[in-house]
Order: C-alpha cells, then structure tokens, then sequence
C-alpha cells in the first residue's frame, strides 16, 4: 500500500521514487529541476503567463514630476517583450513538465525493477549508457536544445504574432499592442480591401512562379542530361563541367551579376542595341510582365544544371535492356522517351519535384536578388512589387514597414500551403509504396 | 539506287542536298534592305570592298559566302560519288558556314553602319535571304550530321554552352577591366589590369573585403564542422535506434520545416539581442548550428541502406552504440560526409537574409554575401561595379575548384536525396 502513495508522490515530488529505489543522484537531479522551475515560476514566470493576456496595458507616456519640476518619461510595458517572454515561459514550462512525466515513468521502470529484484542502474551507470543503450541522450541533445531555443521558440513567438495587431501604428516601446483574433487572416484573405487586393494576386504569382520555375528546370535539365549522356557525344565531362559552373558559383553572386547585367543599362540591353535587335533598352526587370519572364529564366539558367546532374545519376538506373528491346520493335527515339525515359523519371522523381515545387514558392534568393521584388506598383499594398512572392513580401513587411502581424500571418498561409502539397506527395508515395513500383 | 556506304546514314541524305541547295540559292536573295533597296550577299560584298575604312567584321560576311559556296561544292561531289570522307568534309564546312551566317546575325548591323551604307541598321531590315540561309544553313547541318552518324546534340551543347558562359565571361571581364564605371557600351575591356582585386585588399580601401573574406571563412568552417557533426549525430540516432516518440520527432521536424525559414528571425534576433550577441559572427555560427538538424533526410537515408546486420554483429561483439557510430558507421559514409560538410560549407557563402539583418550598418561584420549586394546597390554600383565583379571572382573561385573536385560526391549526396 505504502509503495502507491509514493507512486502517486512522485508526481508531486519527481524523482521521489528514484530515490526510494537507490537512485539517488538521479532522483535529487529531478527534484532540484523542480524545485528550479517553481522558484522560476514564482519570481517571473506566472507573471510572464499572466501579462500574455493582456499583451500590457501600461501606455508609456509622459508624467510631470513635481519634486524636480520636469515633464518625465515613465516606462510603459512593452507588448513586445511580453510576448516573448510569455513564450519562454511557456517553452520552458513545456520541456519541464515533459522532463517531469519522464521522471515519473523513469521512477516507476526504478520501482518495478527494484520489485522485481533486479539491480537498478546508479549514477555512473547511467552516465555510461549513454553511449550505449541511451545514446540518443548523448547524440540529440544538442540538436534538440538548439532546434528548441532557435527555431521552436521563434517559431511561437511569431505564430502568436498572426493574432496580434502588431503593426507599424503599433511598435512597442512607444505603443501598446493587442491580441486581435483571426482578423488578419479576414484582412488578408478577404476582398475588396488594398491588403487582400495585394495578396491575391501576390499569391497566384507565387504559384505561377513555382511551377513555371519547377517544370522549366525539371524538363530543361532532364533533355540537357540526355544529350549530354546520349551516345556519340565525345567529352562528357567536358560539357558537364560547363554547366557546374554556374552551379558552382554562390547563387547570390550569379544572381547580382545577372541582374546588373539586365538593367537598362546593363550590358544585355548594350548588346542588343549593337546587334541590332533594337533601338530602345527593353525593360528586362522594370516592365511587370517582362520583369516575370526574366526571373524564369534566370532561374532557367541557374536551375536546368542541378537537375542535369540529379537526373544523369538516375538516367543511368534505367536497365538498358529496356531501349534495346525497344529499339528492335522500332521505336525512335521520341517514342522511347515518351514511353520508357519520361514514365521511370517521373516515377523516381515525383517526391523530389514536389519538395522542389515547394522550395520554389519560398525562393526568396532568386526573387530578391534579382529584382528584389520590383517593379513597384500602386495596385499592391505598399513595398510589395510585381515580381513580389509571399516570402519576398514578407520579408519586405518585417524588414520596411514593420508589420510583424501580416508577416506572420503570410507565413503561416505559406505553411498551410506547403503542407497541402507535402501531403499530396505523402499520399502518392504512400500508394506507390504498396505497389511493386516501376518495373 | 540508293547504294549503302560505311559509315553513313544514307536515308539523310535527300534532305541534306535539298536543304543545302536551298541555302545556296538564298545567297542569291536579298541579304539587306537598305532604305528600300534590297542587296544580296554578292552586291554587299562588292559594296564593302569599295568602300573605304569598313569593320573588321567584313570578313565574315566573305566568310560565309565562301563557305556556304564551298559546301555547296561539296553537295555536288557528293551527289555525283559519295564516301565517308567527302561527307565529313562537307560536315566541316557546313558547320563553319553555320557559325558565320549565325555570327552575322550580331554584326550585321556593325558591319553595315561602319561601311556608312545606312544609319539606325535594325535586324528586321535583313532580307529574305538572310533568314533563310540562317534556317537552312541549321537544317542542312542537322542532316548533315545525321547522315555523317554525329550526334546532332553538339549543336543544342555548343548553344547552350555559349549562353550559359556568357555571364560568367562578363563576371571575369569587368573583374579585370581597367575602365572604371557600371555602364559601358561594350563587351570587351579596352585595357586589362589587376588593379581591381589589388583595391580590394588596400589597406586605406573603403571596402574592407579582406575582413569580409575572412569573415566568412570563418563561419563557413565553423559552420560546416558543427553543422555536420549535428547532421551526422541526428541522423545516426534517428537511423540506428528505435525509441519511443521518434517517429514523433521526425514529424516535428518535417512540420517546423514547411514554414518559411526565415520567419522566425526576427524573433531570434531579440533573444540573441537579449543575451548580447547581436552583430557577432559567434551568432551566426551559434543559429546556423542551432537548425541544421532539419537537414538530416540526405544522410539518414544513406546510413539506412547500410545493413542492420553490421551493427548487429558488432553488438554481439561487445561494441557500444558509440563505437558503432564513430568506428563503423561513420568510414562507411565517407561519401555522404564529403557531401554534408560542402553543403554546409557553400551555404555559409552565400547566406544573406540572415547576416543582413544581424549586422545591420555593422560593415567590419558584414559576410561576403552581404557586403556584395551592399556594393550593389544603386547609390554605389556605379563607382564599385569593377571592384564587386573582382569580388565575386574572389568568392567564385576556391568554391569553383572545391566544388568540381568534390562534384562525385556531391551527385552522390543529390541522387541520393532523390530516391531517399
């Protein structure tokens, strides 16, 4: 009986039953975290909880001081460090009273362990097993504390901002700002007004750009593979390393160079004035339509290399045996790739371009470096341009004109849309799992 | 009858004296119209050669006459006997004449304006002639080489290869030019010199490029160490033990990953601001670090395909889940390490949203990412063009090298990513 209160004890009291059992320095290790974490609570932590609902309230301002005489500043609370450490507390609560529903099983494994009659683990044991048995301890801690504190607690901290007001009328320290509901999704999402008017077509571009840039690459890379790795082409890697070389170079340096060279003046618009393609500069990255297909190609060229390398390594895969009895039918060589290149690539390859069509809705290297969004226009709510992706746009939103509140919301659009796709591909390769695959 | 020859593809051959005859008959046609007045190749030619202190760019509109009439020459031989040699002949001359017409669809223009024939020369004022000797100059090329049994990808290779050079030819011929300045009106510098990278590295340079370089070396080796270690060690875990809430773990990480990257960043930027260690490259390399886990898919799909048995076998061999790791799974991976710590190397060279934003107007701090598209920007283009371009060779060319070196392991790392 008296070894249930202590089950239930420990609980309250973690470690209570390592204790009990001959953990000791395990379970003083769990009582101390404890402890820790309600001094931690009691000095700032429930505070911290408690001035989230309210995001402050105390308006910085001016207040006369009559001992001195003078008109003085008073400190107001600012919203935004009450977010943030309101989502610290809320983290550090999370991780410890995870680590305290481990302690209670740890303690209960002690009990019926000790039950049982086997020996239970001491200390330095411990500490050895974690190269062993408990390795994972040793080889993710590191990964997961620095995912936690960088990337989770961020993460938070600006999902949170999406039902905030957080705006450029509402910076921290000199005003307050407030919890608003999913209002600017109805803002965003909405129609008729200039930020919905802004997004929606922001949003299709994003969508026209990722599959435009996506399929451009995929085909354009995959024909470039072919040839250079068809028969009675002397000098493979010759070829090769030509089109690595773009690869080669940090994109961000390709990406300023070309776009210097697209410029009314760049030497693109030098050139065809000399050829005599044209009397006038043509508008490259300055007219929206023009700017659009610029960046395609651009990213054309930087793309179609990566895939020709990705694809030439499957290219090699597909069982020759397969062109030759082919080729005996009479197939020519459209009718082999429409039939045997293009179903085994597509097949291989459908996760790949799904992630790819993803990561190009967040291009924001190709986007920002090359035209940085522009042209402007009055249409778009202000900053965002034609060429403007949702990345870009955020991006633009947090570092121009402070809006953190629309920032997070477009994130968090950008993440229900990629995880629509990601799903997609789930799905498919979860149904091509089943199947005996290409054959 | 049609007699077979060794070494050809005879079927091509119809199509490629057709086409070839066709070219040649377009010599014939308006090359130019010149305010009206149309002028074929040998008119033009006779025209250039009257006139005084014409382009250098002359001879190739001679050029193309001869040659065009040469492998028309060759068309004939080889109606009246053909043979594998005659044919590769022609194929040479063919390619030639190809090159010349298509190199005068560029200077046309030039060549016409410096011989003061017409001001204001547009490509639209060139003749019927012109386009369809360009057209069939290509196709009869194209049977050519189908008939000689060359693989017609050279042509699509040689096109491609020219374009996807081009901007790089630009990069290393601003980097060297002598004159100074954003806009010039041609391709290649009049003087050559070295005096853009030498500026680079001056010691009273506004552009402490140097600090810059070494900046980033800095962060890309720190990075690439800490972050393949992290890679490694995750994927090992998440790869070779089975423990409860890994599939869980994996999801997580799948899930903060479909959220733009750089979102977050602000809100790490405070909390590195609160703990002091805003505008440092420690932060850099501490936040780098701090991510790279979501990275893991690429190796934990290579060491799956390393069979259970190996660990197995040492585990009976009284081997620890860490010397599994270090002493077995780790020198069988040598090439998804190579793979890992080039990634992660390259990505510290070209990160920008990031760096940015930690440095702020900081410029002894600035990474070269951040510090080139600084100099590009439009108050500064104009007076630093030269002096980025050196820049960018700078950047280019240890990862260049690194990357065709390693390139095996990097298509290696890719398809393996593909299938994984």
């Amino acid at each position: 009986m008296i070894k249930d209160i202590y089950t239930k004890l420990s609980y309250v009291v973690w470690g209570l039953l390592n204790i009990i059992h001959g953990q000791i320095v395990k379970g003083l290790i769990f009582l101390s975290l404890e402890i820790s974490y309600i001094l931690f609570m009691i000095i700032s932590g429930a505070r911290n909880l408690a001035q989230l609902i309210t995001l402050g309230d105390k308006l910085q301002g001016m207040n006369f001081n009559e001992e001195i005489g003078i008109y003085e500043m008073t400190a107001g609370d600012n919203s935004m460090l009450i977010l943030l450490y309101g989502v610290i507390t809320i983290v550090i609560s999370c991780v410890v009273i995870s680590i305290g529903l481990f302690s209670v099983s740890s303690g209960k494994a002690a009990r019926d362990r000790a039950l049982a009659g086997k020996h239970n683990n001491n200390f330095l044991e411990d500490v050895r097993s974690l190269s062993n048995n408990n390795i994972r301890f040793l080889l993710l801690s590191v990964p997961v504390v620095g995912l936690i504190v960088f990337t989770v607690m961020p993460l938070l901290y600006m999902i949170l901002m999406a039902f905030t007001n957080y705006d450029q009328n509402h910076q921290p320290p000199g005003n307050l700002f407030d919890w608003v509901g999913i209002k600017n999704f109805i803002t965003l999402l909405s129609t008729g007004d200039r930020l919905a008017s802004t997004f929606w077509p922001v949003l299709g571009w994003t969508l026209v750009w990722g599959f435009a840039a996506t399929f451009t690459c995929y085909f354009g890379g995959m024909i470039l593979a072919m040839i250079i790795n068809s028969k009675g082409i002397r000098f493979k890697k010759f070829w090769r390393t030509i089109f690595v070389f773009t690869m080669a170079i940090p994109g961000f340096i390709s990406l300023r160079v070309v776009a210097t060279m697209l410029g009314e003046k760049g030497i693109f618009n030098v050139l065809l004035q000399q050829w005599g393609f044209t009397n006038a500069a043509l508008p490259f990255l300055s007219n929206a339509t023009w700017a659009r297909f610029s960046v395609i190609i651009v990213n054309f060229w930087i793309g179609v290399p990566v895939t020709m390398l990705m694809v030439s390594g499957i290219l090699m895969n597909i069982p020759g045996e397969l062109y030759e009895a082919a080729r005996i039918d009479g197939a020519g060589p459209v009718t082999m790739f429409r039939k045997i290149t293009f179903p085994y690539m597509w097949f291989v390859t459908t996760p790949y371009l799904i992630s790819n069509l993803i990561s190009n809705f967040n291009n924001f290297n190709t986007i920002y470096f090359l035209t940085a969004g522009e042209p402007h226009t009055l249409d778009y709510y202000k900053g965002a341009g034609k060429t403007d992706l949702l990345v870009t746009w955020l991006y633009k939103l947090t570092k121009d004109s402070n809006d953190f509140n629309l920032a997070a919301t477009i994130g968090i659009i950008i993440f229900v849309i990629s995880a629509i796709f990601t799903l997609i591909s789930f799905s498919r390769s979860n149904s091509l799992k089943n199947e005996e695959g290409f054959s | 009858m049609k007699k077979a020859v060794i070494g050809l593809n005879i079927k091509y051959f119809t199509r490629a004296v057709v086409f070839g005859i066709l070219q040649f008959i377009c010599l014939f046609l308006p090359y130019v119209n010149i305010e009206g007045s149309k002028h074929n190749f040998f008119h033009m030619t006779s025209m250039l050669i009257h006139t005084e202190g014409g382009s250098k760019l002359n001879v190739v509109v001679y050029g193309t006459i001869v040659f065009t009439i040469l492998s028309f020459g060759f068309v004939v031989v080889n109606l009246i006997s053909k043979s594998k040699v005659k044919v590769q002949i022609w194929q040479c001359l063919q390619a030639i004449n190809t090159v010349a017409i298509t190199v005068l669809l560029f200077s046309t223009k030039t060549i016409v304006e410096k011989a003061g024939l017409a001001r204001g020369f547009l490509n639209k004022d060139l003749g019927l002639g012109y386009y369809g000797g360009f057209i069939f100059a290509f196709l009869t090329l194209i049977f050519v080489m189908k008939l000689n049994e060359t693989n017609t990808g050279y042509i699509v290779l040689t096109i491609m290869g020219i374009i996807w050079m081009f901007p790089i030819l630009w990069i290393l011929l601003t980097a060297l030019r002598a004159e100074q300045g954003y806009y010039v009106g041609y391709f290649f510098p009049k003087g050559l010199t070295l005096s853009n990278f030498t500026k680079l590295f001056a010691k009273d340079s506004v552009i402490p490029f140097g600090k810059w370089w070494v900046n980033t070396f800095i962060v890309a080796i720190c990075g690439c160490v800490l972050n393949t270690l992290i890679i490694l060690a995750t994927s090992f875990t998440l790869s070779r033990t089975r423990f409860a809430g890994r599939k869980a773990f994996m999801n997580v990480l799948m899930i903060i990953g479909l959220f733009p990257g750089f979102m977050s960043l602000i809100a790490v930027y405070n909390i590195l601001k609160g703990i002091g260690l805003n505008q440092s490259l420690v932060a850099l390399i501490i936040v780098s670090a701090a991510g790279a886990a979501m990275g893991y898919h690429v190796s934990k799909g290579f060491f799956d395909t390393i069979p259970r048995a190996v660990d197995e076998a040492a585990i009976i061999d009284g081997a620890s889940r860490l010397q599994i790791f270090t002493h077995i799974t780790l020198p069988l991976s040598k090439s998804i390490i190579v793979y890992t710590a080039l990634v992660n190397f390259l990505a510290a060279w070209s990160d920008y949203i990031f760096p940015s934003m930690l440095f702020g107007d900081k410029q002894s701090s600035y990474t070269v990412a951040v510090g080139l598209y600084w100099l590009t920007d439009f108050r500064r283009i104009d007076r630093y063009y030269t002096q980025f371009a050196a820049g960018a060779v700078i950047v280019a060319i240890p990862i260049v090298i690194l990357f065709i070196w390693l390139q095996k392991f990097y298509v290696e790392g890719l398809s393996g990513s593909v299938k994984g």
